[in-house]
């Protein structure tokens, strides 16, 4: 058994297409992650159209898909009325709730579809999308145990913890981790102490081969967008330092920051974490990058 | 003034025209046979310790067809072949990646960087 994790959309906010965003990608965001035939799909962001011309091309084209929205910002659904999935009869797409009757994300995901948005209403779509949900957070879905947890964004926002016989990925994006008062902020030279993870979010990302994480600023952008509902990529080091992540994947790039500059925040990363010792492998998601585990 | 002759851009003219006198590389820049220029062919172009390897990596820590570049109309993707030490693309294991220029690959003592066409 093998996991399988692809980026197909790592921009948070707005689709950013630019010469400056090449590399890293200007699709919203969008992760797909695989157990064997077993396929999530992590928010319906822009990103989610390559996705589906990718799975339309698959040989076979899988016939069931479990999608799982973190919260219903624009960046997170706007790319599913373009997903080629949801046109072809023979897909069924499940589309979770965090507990029974919790349908507000299918309600949301098939309201951008009425006809003031969109010319294709929900109703026509050839596959069938039901509305499903997990039970109080959790559920075993193809042998995978799924989890949800809150997570501290502004409306609210759910993470997703995918696991499944000693392989661990963690989606944990739109969060702050916010400063607490003995925290060193900024930390302008990068010098400074762990800054203290929250226990829960730790502990969900505990040993985990990938954790994928909001990281939308540096040090300095933090300074001016505190409260915003997106962390800084120091604080999300320090998490995944602390929970003994084995990989980091820094997640939700700034609509504002080209390649360069995420490039630069990755290469702070892996300064802070060796300085602290961390066996932590840190990369910046980037489209069109698969990780195995 | 000087008039703007459309005939000059009719349906008959291509509009932009794609560079030919480029092509996809890779600059082998560490290990044996560095350094070196490896111009990369449209399809498969395989990455291995194997005779019939179009970037050959002269390294017993390579697999016999370790990876596999794969040369499409639009860009180029790098896919690990199930080989036992796995390929790196700037310092992190992959499984595959679309690359992008200037990237560095790093497979078994080997180190390619990669130039977009």
């Amino acid at each position: 058994m093998a996991a399988y994790v692809k980026f197909w959309g790592t921009r948070g906010s707005i689709p950013t297409p630019a010469s400056w965003t090449r590399v890293y990608g200007g699709n919203t965001p969008c992760v797909e992650v695989r157990f064997d035939d077993t396929i999530f799909i992590c928010d319906a962001g822009s990103g989610i159209r390559e996705l589906g011309k990718d799975l339309m091309a698959r040989n076979p084209p899988p016939k069931e898909l479990h999608l799982l929205i973190t919260h219903t910002h624009w960046d997170h659904i706007q790319g599913f009325p373009f997903f080629a999935p949801v046109y072809a009869d023979a897909t069924r797409i499940h589309v979770y709730g965090r507990q029974a009757n919790d349908d507000l994300t299918y309600r949301l995901l098939s309201g951008q579809m009425s006809s003031s948005y969109f010319p294709v209403s929900f109703k026509e779509l050839g596959a069938s999308v039901v509305a499903d949900h997990l039970n109080d957070g959790q559920k075993e879905i193809g042998g995978v145990r799924v989890r949800s947890f809150p997570l501290n964004h502004t409306g609210g926002c759910l993470g997703y913890c995918f696991e499944k016989e000693g392989r661990k990925i963690v989606y944990a994006t739109d969060n702050e981790l916010e400063i607490q008062a003995d925290d060193l902020f900024p930390d302008l030279d990068n010098s400074g102490p762990l800054r203290r993870a929250p226990e829960e979010l730790a502990e969900m990302a505990r040993e985990a081969d990938l954790l994928i994480i909001d990281a939308q600023y540096d040090e300095r952008e933090y300074m001016t967008r505190r409260k915003w509902g997106h962390s800084c990529c120091f604080s999300a080091t320090d998490l995944a330092i602390q929970a003994k992540v084995k990989n980091l994947a820094l997640f939700h790039h700034d609509p504002e920051s080209t390649d360069r500059a995420i490039d630069e925040m990755v290469q702070a990363c892996r300064k802070r974490a060796a300085r602290h010792g961390a066996v932590l492998t840190i990369s910046g998601a980037r489209e069109g990058v698969e990780f195995k585990f | 003034m000087t008039e703007f002759d459309s005939t000059s851009i009719g349906p008959d003219k291509p509009l932009r025209r794609g560079r030919e006198s480029r092509r996809h590389s890779l600059e082998q820049i560490e290990g044996a046979g560095a350094p070196c220029q490896i111009l990369l062919e449209a399809g498969e172009n395989i990455m291995g310790r194997e005779a019939d390897a179009r970037v050959h990596l002269g390294s017993k820590r390579a697999s016999r067809h370790h990876a596999i570049l794969r040369l499409r109309e639009t860009d180029c993707v790098l896919f690990d072949n199930d080989s036992h030490n796995g390929i790196f693309l700037n310092g992190v294991r992959i499984h595959s990646a679309v690359l992008r220029d200037g990237d560095v690959i790093q497979a078994a003592d080997c180190t390619f960087i990669y130039y977009e066409g």
